[in-house]
């Protein structure tokens, strides 16, 4: 506990940020320098994840989603700064995601560990996923030989489109050129009849 | 093998586009850690993606809260002080008294503040 109120000391300047804007709805004042959009999420995403919390008759005005919005900023410079803390200690620059997940322990919010680790875990695996066969390489030599496969399939059917593509491109300027010698030559005797006539 | 759709299905997310498959978006949130401390110099890539969870825990958390205190009151209509007593009756909020007990001028919560503080 005694960590906390000095961890939190480091993020006294977001307190003051947020005394400036504190004029009721006066978000967007100018007296701090520092526009709405910077120093808070998106109010609409804020109700959204607040509405999801209620039962459906369940209404919100639009002043607690107001606070709700400041108190989540808040949050996460308190994290942060703890994080950031425990960052120049250790004396590394990069403020990772093992270090708010500490920071978060460590200021009382144990609960959010467990589905925190479960959703970066989700998110890795579906990053590995999209990003080809980087984490593919890691597994093991089948699921290499997957991702081999998958890239592999889609250079040679661009190769074979490429090429199809260009014989098409000259079958068919072939083809423009009959044509138009074609629409000519009645066009031609089209005329050569009406002059006939 | 890879299906269009699979980052949406599994982790709920963001119904406009622009936040991808988190329900933030996620260079506010690291807008807002880099203007906590001076000393944030450098952040991860994967750290505002903790964030983007950890804030929709916290939202949960404090809007359950807060709407317990607005039943209590027999209404169905959450207020701005329903969040700002949840706070204060919550220990793990105790970082966020004095913003709410400076939003409100209640002499009430500045009495439970002085409590908990």
């Amino acid at each position: 506990m005694a960590d906390s109120p000095g961890g939190y000391g480091a993020g006294g300047g977001s307190g003051s940020h947020d005394n400036g804007g504190d004029g009721g709805g006066g978000d967007q004042s100018p007296r701090s320098g520092v526009r709405e959009q910077d120093r808070f999420l998106p109010i609409a995403n804020i109700g959204r994840i607040m509405k999801k919390a209620l039962p459906a008759n369940g209404k919100i005005a639009k002043d607690a989603k107001d606070t709700v919005q400041e108190c989540v900023s808040e949050f996460i410079s308190f994290v942060t700064s703890e994080a950031s803390d425990k960052c120049q200690k250790e004396k590394r620059k990069t403020i990772n995601g093992d270090d708010l997940l500490w920071a978060m322990a460590t200021l009382g919010f144990e609960e959010y560990i467990a589905p925190l680790k479960a959703y970066l875990a989700r998110y890795r695996e579906l990053e590995g996923d999209t990003k080809g066969s980087v984490r593919g390489a890691e597994g093991s030599g089948k699921k290499e030989t997957a991702g081999t496969q998958l890239h592999s399939d889609p250079q040679v059917t661009a190769d074979f489109f490429l090429f199809y593509f260009i014989l098409i491109y000259l079958t068919s300027g072939r083809l423009l050129q009959f044509a138009h010698q074609g629409s000519f030559s009645q066009g031609f005797s089209y005329s050569n009849s009406q002059i006939e006539y | 093998m890879r299906q269009p759709g699979a980052y949406s299905k599994l982790l709920s997310g963001g119904v406009s586009g622009k936040t991808g498959p988190h329900s933030l978006p996620l260079a506010r949130i690291k807008k807002i850690m880099k203007k906590s401390s001076e000393d944030v110099k450098m952040i991860s890539g994967e750290a505002p993606i903790v964030f983007s969870k950890a804030c929709e825990l916290f939202v949960e958390e404090l809007t359950k809260r807060a709407w317990l205190i607005t039943l209590q009151g027999k209404r169905r209509t959450m207020q701005k002080d329903d969040v700002a007593s949840a706070v204060i009756t919550t220990d793990i909020f105790d970082f966020l008294v004095n913003l709410v007990v400076e939003d409100r001028n209640n002499s009430t919560a500045a009495v439970a503040a002085n409590k908990l503080g």
